[in-house]
C-alpha cells in the first residue's frame, strides 16, 4: 500500500511518539525526536507548498476504505485554505519546541506534544466526516492530559470541565454527521460520508437543515470560542501549561475557524449565507465584549486569553462577512494572530519559568533585564494590534473592508474596536515590561540563541507578510472565490 | 440413527453441559485444586467455542433432531454468533478470575460447575425455539447465577445480594410464565415461527391476548437486563456479587437475554411489535435519565460500573426500538453493541477484580488516586476500557454507538438519537473522572498491588487490544478480522432468522 504524504504527516508524529512512549527513552530524547519529526513535517510542508497549485480544487487525495459497510473511508486532501493552516502548524510548532526546550518536562509532555500534532493533522486533512469527527475527538486526548498532568491552579475541574464542554458540541455535531450519512443512504441508496457525497444531499427540508447547521455550529463555536461558548476558556487558558495554551489558542482554535469554513459552507450554503447577519454580529460582538474584557484582567494568561478569543470572533466575522475580502482577511488573521499570540504566549511562558506565576502588579523592568526577550515581545504586541508593516494590519485591514461591504456600521465597529486591543496590549507591554517598578526581577535571563532561532521564522514571517502580503494570498485566492462563486454564489470581489 | 451434522450444530451445548456435570461429579474429590479446576473449566470452554467457531460464517439454520426435540432447539447462524459471544466471555470471566479465585481461597470448587451450568442456560437461551424451553433454558441460567452471587456466604452482602436477585428474579420468572400462557391462548402453539404464522392469520381480530402475553415476556425481559423500571435490584446486587461474576452478569448474561428477545421479536411478534414502541420510549429515555443519575452520583467505582451498565442497556434498547423501521442495521447495531460492551466492561471488572483480590477492597474513585504512577500499564488499560465505555474515538465503543445512532436515525428516531447522545455526554464526566484521578494526581499508598503477572493481565491485556483494533481495525491487515469482519458476521446472522 502506497503511504501519502499527508499520511506521513498525520501518522509520523504518532509512530514516533507510541515508539518513544513504549520504548525507555529518557525525556530529552523524546524532545530531541519530537523536535526532529517537527522539522521533518516543516519540510514537508514547504514541499506541498511549492507544488500547490493555486486552484480552487482539492488536492493530494488519499482515499482507502476503512469501514466499507457503512462507506467510511480514509479520505484526504487539502485546499488552498487547509494550506494555510497546514503551512501554520507546520511553522508553528517547531518554533514552539525551540522555545519550550529546557522547560525540564518528562517524556509525556513530548509524547502528548507529539499525539496533538497528529490529531491536528488528521482533522486538518479530513474529507470523511466520520474521520474527521475520529481526529476532532481524538485530538483532545492528549490535551486532556497535557492540561491535567502539568497545569497549574485548578488543573483537574478545569481539564474536566474544557473536555465536557467540548465533546458536547461534537457530540451535537456527531448526530448531525450521522443525520446527513443517512439522509444520503436514503437518497441515494448507499452509505457514504465522504463530504463531496454529503453536499449532494437535496431531501432535507428546512426545518432539518437549521437544526443540522446548528448541531455543527455549536462544535465549531465552542472550540473557536464565540460568543456565549466561551466559559471554558478563561479557566483552561490561565491553568494549562505554556505548550498547551500554545496549542489551544494558535492552532486548535484556529482550527474551529478553519472547519467553518471547510465543512458549513459545502453543505450548507443557504443557510450561511442567511445566518450570517447572526454570526457576524456575534463575532463583532465577541470582538468588542473580550476586547473589554481583556482591559479588566491582571494576569497575563488571562489577558492573552480574552485577547485570543476577541481576534477570534473577528475572523469568525470576516469569514461570515461574504465577500473575498473579508474571507481573505479571515484567513490572513489566522495565521498572523497564531503567530503573535502563540508567539506571546511562548515569550510569557519564557517569562513564568524566569520569575514564577504573577499578575502584572508584580511585573515591570524586564526591558533592562532581558532586551532581546522585549524586542520580541514588542513585534509580538505590534503584529496583534495590528500595525501597518506587519501582516497583523493586512489581515485586519482586509476583514474590516469586508465587514464595510457587508455592512457599513458593522465595518465601522470593528474598526474602532481595533483601537481597543492597541490599549490593552500596549497598557500590558508598558506595565510589565517597560516601566521599571520596585519588583524584583533579577532572575529573568533573556533570551538564549535556541528561543532567538525559535522566534526568527515568525517575526520574519510576521513582517514579511506584512510588506508582500500578495505572495502569500495567490495559493489560498482561488480555494476562497470558489467557495464564494460556485458554492455560495454571492459574487466576488 | 444419529445425524452427525445434527450432531456437530449441538457439540459446543453438549461440551458445556458435560464440562458442567463432570465438574460436579468431580468436586468433592481432594486431589484437584482449584487451579486444575479453572484449566479444565477453560478446556471445555475452549473446545466448545473451537466447535462453534467451524460453523462461523456460514449462513444456514435448522433444527437438530428433529424427531426428539421438535422444534424445540433450533441452530442457525445467529445462534452460532451468539454462543461464540458467550463462550468467549466465559472464557474470559475465567482467565480473569483464575487470579481472583487463587487469591480468595474460600472459594469452592462447586463454582466452576455452577458456572458451567449457567453457561450451558445461556447457550440454551440462544439456541431456543420454543417459549417453554427458553424458561427453562432461562432458570437454568438464572439459578446458577443466584447461588454464584451469594457464593461467599459468609458475607452478609453478598447474601443479600443473592436474596434480593432471587426472590426478584423468580418474581419476573413468574411473569414469562404467564406470558406464555397467554401466548398460547392466543396463538395456539408456543414454538417460534409457528405463532409468527398463526399471528399473521389472526392480525385484524382480536389480538389482545397476544398483546398482553407479549408484555408479560417483555417483563421478564427488562428485568434481566435491568431496564427502568425493574433497575432495582441491579445496583445492589451487582455491588455485591464477586467482581467475576459481576462481569459475568453484566456482560455476558445481558447478551443471551437479548439473543432471545431479539429472536423472538424479529420473527414472531414482528406485526405487532410497533404496539410497545411508545412505551419503550418512556423506558429508554427512563433508563438512561436514571442509569447516568445513579453512575454520576457514585463513589464505588463498582456501583458506577453497575449503574452505567444500566445506560449502555439504554442505548441497545434505542437499537430495539429501531428495529422496526430499519430492521437490518438496527438488530446488526444491537448485536454489534453488545460485543463491544462486552470487551470494554469485561476488561474493566476484570482489570478492577485483579487489582482488588488480594484481600484489599479497593473499590472507591479516590483509591484510585496516582494509580498511573505506580502502575502505569494498569492505568493504561483502565483507561481504554473507560474511553471505550465512554465512546471515544478510536475504540470499540465508538464504533458501537456509531451504529446504534445510525440505526436509530435510519429508523427516524432521531430524538432519542440526541437522547442518547446526552446520556453518552454525562458520562463522559463519570468515566473521565477515574482517569483524571489515576493520572492528575501524585503518588498515593497504592503500593500492594500484585505486579502484572500471570495469564489474567494478559487476558485483560488481549482484551484492551481488542478494545483498540475494534476501533480502528480495517482490512489493511490481509486475513486479520476487523471491524467490517464484525458487522458482515452480524449481518449474516440476522439474515438466518429469515430463512424459510
Amino acid at each position: 500500500m502506497e503511504i501519502g504524504i499527508l499520511s506521513t504527516i498525520i501518522f509520523l508524529p504518532l509512530l514516533v511518539g507510541l515508539l518513544f512512549l513504549v520504548l525507555p527513552f529518557n525525556a530529552t530524547w523524546t524532545r530531541n525526536a519530537a523536535f526532529g519529526v517537527s522539522i521533518v513535517i516543516f519540510f514537508l510542508a514547504i514541499y506541498i507548498y511549492m507544488n500547490f497549485q493555486p486552484t480552487g480544487y482539492i488536492q493530494l487525495r488519499e482515499y482507502h476504505p476503512w469501514i466499507k459497510s457503512y462507506g467510511i473511508y480514509y479520505s484526504l486532501g487539502i485546499d488552498g485554505f487547509s494550506l494555510i493552516v497546514l503551512m501554520l502548524i507546520a511553522t508553528l510548532i517547531p518554533s514552539a519546541y525551540l522555545l519550550l526546550w529546557d522547560n525540564g518536562r518528562p517524556k509525556s509532555y513530548w509524547v502528548s506534544m507529539l499525539f496533538i500534532q497528529a490529531g491536528i493533522s488528521g482533522t486538518l486533512f479530513s474529507l470523511d466526516l466520520i474521520l474527521f469527527y475520529f481526529f476532532w475527538e481524538a485530538m483532545l486526548l492528549p490535551v486532556f492530559m497535557i492540561i491535567g498532568l502539568f497545569g497549574t491552579g485548578n488543573r483537574v475541574f478545569s481539564t474536566l470541565k474544557v473536555t465536557i464542554y467540548t465533546i458536547m458540541g461534537s457530540l451535537l455535531m456527531f448526530v448531525s454527521i450521522l443525520y446527513l450519512g443517512v439522509a444520503f443512504y436514503y437518497e441515494y441508496g448507499v452509505w457514504s460520508f465522504e463530504l463531496g457525497d454529503l453536499v449532494q444531499i437535496t431531501t432535507l427540508g428546512y426545518e432539518t437543515k437549521v437544526m443540522l447547521f446548528l448541531g455543527f455550529m455549536v462544535a465549531f463555536a465552542i472550540k473557536i470560542p464565540l460568543f456565549p461558548f466561551h466559559s471554558w476558556l478563561l479557566e483552561t487558558y490561565s491553568n494549562s501549561p505554556t505548550g498547551g495554551v500554545f496549542l489551544l489558542s494558535s492552532i486548535m482554535a484556529k482550527l474551529g475557524a478553519y472547519a467553518l469554513v471547510r465543512f458549513m459552507i459545502p453543505l450548507f450554503p443557504d443557510l450561511f449565507v442567511e445566518f450570517s447577519p447572526y454570526f457576524v454580529s456575534l463575532g463583532i460582538f465577541g470582538l468588542v465584549y473580550f476586547g473589554i474584557a481583556a482591559i479588566s484582567q491582571h494576569n497575563i494568561k488571562k489577558m492573552f486569553a480574552y485577547s485570543s478569543a476577541s481576534h477570534l470572533g473577528f475572523i469568525t466575522a470576516g469569514i461570515f462577512s461574504l465577500n473575498a475580502h473579508g474571507m481573505m482577511g479571515s484567513a490572513f488573521l489566522i495565521v498572523a494572530h497564531a503567530m503573535a499570540t502563540g508567539g506571546l504566549f511562548l515569550l510569557q511562558g519564557v517569562m513564568e519559568r524566569n520569575l514564577g506565576i504573577r499578575s502584572l502588579d508584580g511585573l515591570g523592568g524586564i526591558a533592562k533585564k532581558a532586551p532581546v526577550f522585549t524586542l520580541f515581545f514588542g513585534i509580538m504586541v505590534l503584529c496583534t494590534v495590528g500595525i501597518p508593516g506587519t501582516n497583523g494590519f493586512v489581515a485586519e485591514l482586509l476583514i474590516v473592508l469586508g465587514l464595510f461591504k457587508y455592512n457599513p456600521f458593522a465595518g465601522i465597529v470593528a474598526a474602532v474596536t481595533v483601537l481597543v486591543a492597541a490599549s490593552y496590549m500596549f497598557l500590558l507591554f508598558q506595565k510589565a515590561i517597560l516601566v521599571r517598578t520596585d519588583n524584583d526581577v533579577s532572575t529573568m535571563v533573556d533570551l538564549q540563541w535556541k528561543e532567538i532561532l525559535g522566534l526568527l521564522p515568525l517575526t520574519i514571517l510576521i513582517i514579511g507578510m506584512g510588506f508582500y502580503p500578495d505572495y502569500f494570498l495567490y495559493k489560498v485566492e482561488p480555494t476562497i472565490q470558489h467557495y464564494l462563486l460556485d458554492i455560495l454564489h454571492v459574487g466576488g470581489r | 440413527m444419529i445425524d452427525l451434522n445434527h450432531f456437530a450444530y449441538l457439540l459446543p451445548l453438549i461440551i458445556v453441559l458435560f464440562g458442567a456435570i463432570t465438574l460436579m461429579l468431580l468436586s468433592p474429590l481432594e486431589r484437584f485444586s482449584m487451579r486444575s479446576f479453572t484449566i479444565m473449566t477453560l478446556g471445555f470452554l475452549g473446545s466448545a467455542l473451537l466447535a462453534d467457531i467451524y460453523y462461523f460464517g456460514e449462513l444456514y439454520t435448522s433444527f437438530p433432531f428433529e424427531t426428539i426435540f421438535s422444534k424445540m432447539i433450533i441452530a442457525d447462524s445467529y445462534s452460532v454468533y451468539f454462543d461464540a459471544i458467550l463462550l468467549s466471555g466465559a472464557m474470559v470471566t475465567s482467565l480473569i478470575g483464575a487470579h481472583y479465585f487463587d487469591v480468595k481461597r474460600r472459594f469452592k470448587k462447586e463454582f466452576f460447575s455452577l458456572f458451567l451450568f449457567s453457561v450451558f442456560g445461556m447457550m440454551l437461551l440462544v439456541h431456543a425455539n420454543e417459549l417453554m424451553t427458553a424458561f427453562i433454558a432461562l432458570e437454568i441460567a438464572s439459578l446458577s447465577l443466584y447461588v454464584m452471587v451469594g457464593f461467599q456466604k459468609y458475607e452478609s452482602r453478598r447474601v443479600e445480594a443473592s436474596y434480593q436477585y432471587l426472590i426478584l428474579g423468580s418474581l419476573s420468572g413468574i411473569f414469562f410464565l404467564l406470558g406464555t400462557a397467554l401466548l398460547y391462548a392466543g396463538l395456539g402453539t408456543t414454538i417460534l415461527g409457528d405463532m409468527g404464522k398463526n399471528l399473521d392469520a389472526l392480525m385484524g381480530k382480536d389480538t389482545s391476548l397476544v398483546i398482553i402475553g407479549g408484555s408479560f415476556l417483555l417483563v421478564t425481559f427488562l428485568f434481566k437486563i435491568s431496564a427502568f423500571p425493574f433497575h432495582n435490584w441491579t445496583i445492589d446486587v451487582y455491588d455485591g456479587a464477586p467482581l467475576p461474576v459481576t462481569a459475568f452478569m453484566a456482560a455476558t448474561f445481558k447478551v443471551a437475554i437479548f439473543g432471545f428477545i431479539l429472536r423472538l421479536m424479529l420473527v414472531d411478534l414482528d406485526p405487532i411489535r410497533d404496539m410497545w414502541d411508545s412505551l419503550f420510549m418512556v423506558i429508554i429515555v427512563a433508563t438512561l435519565l436514571y442509569g447516568s443519575f445513579m453512575a454520576v452520583i457514585q463513589k464505588s467505582l463498582k456501583r458506577m460500573l453497575a449503574a452505567s451498565s444500566m445506560v449502555h442497556t439504554g442505548y441497545l434498547l434505542i437499537g430495539f426500538v429501531s428495529l422496526g423501521a430499519a430492521g437490518e442495521s438496527a438488530s446488526s447495531s444491537i448485536i454489534f453493541y453488545m460485543v463491544a460492551y462486552f470487551l470494554s466492561a469485561m476488561g474493566a471488572f476484570g482489570l478492577i477484580s485483579y487489582i482488588t483480590s488480594d484481600d484489599h477492597i479497593r473499590f472507591t474513585y479516590e483509591d484510585f488516586r496516582g494509580f498511573a504512577h505506580v502502575h502505569p500499564y494498569m492505568a493504561a488499560m483502565l483507561s481504554i476500557f473507560m474511553l471505550s465505555l465512554a465512546g471515544i474515538p478510536g475504540t470499540i465503543g465508538f464504533v458501537g454507538k456509531f451504529y446504534i445512532f445510525t440505526g436509530a436515525i435510519e429508523a427516524g428516531n432521531t430524538l432519542l438519537a440526541v437522547m442518547g447522545v446526552t446520556a453518552t455526554f454525562i458520562s463522559i464526566y463519570y468515566y473521565f473522572k477515574l482517569i483524571a484521578l489515576m493520572y492528575f494526581y501524585p503518588t498515593s499508598e497504592m503500593e500492594e498491588v500484585p505486579t502484572l503477572k500471570g495469564i489474567a493481565p494478559l487476558t485483560i491485556g488481549l482484551v484492551a487490544f481488542g478494545v483498540i483494533w475494534g476501533g480502528i481495525g480495517n482490512t489493511f491487515v490481509a486475513y486479520f478480522p476487523g471491524i467490517d469482519f464484525l458487522i458482515d458476521t452480524a449481518r449474516l446472522s440476522y439474515m438466518s432468522l429469515f430463512i424459510k
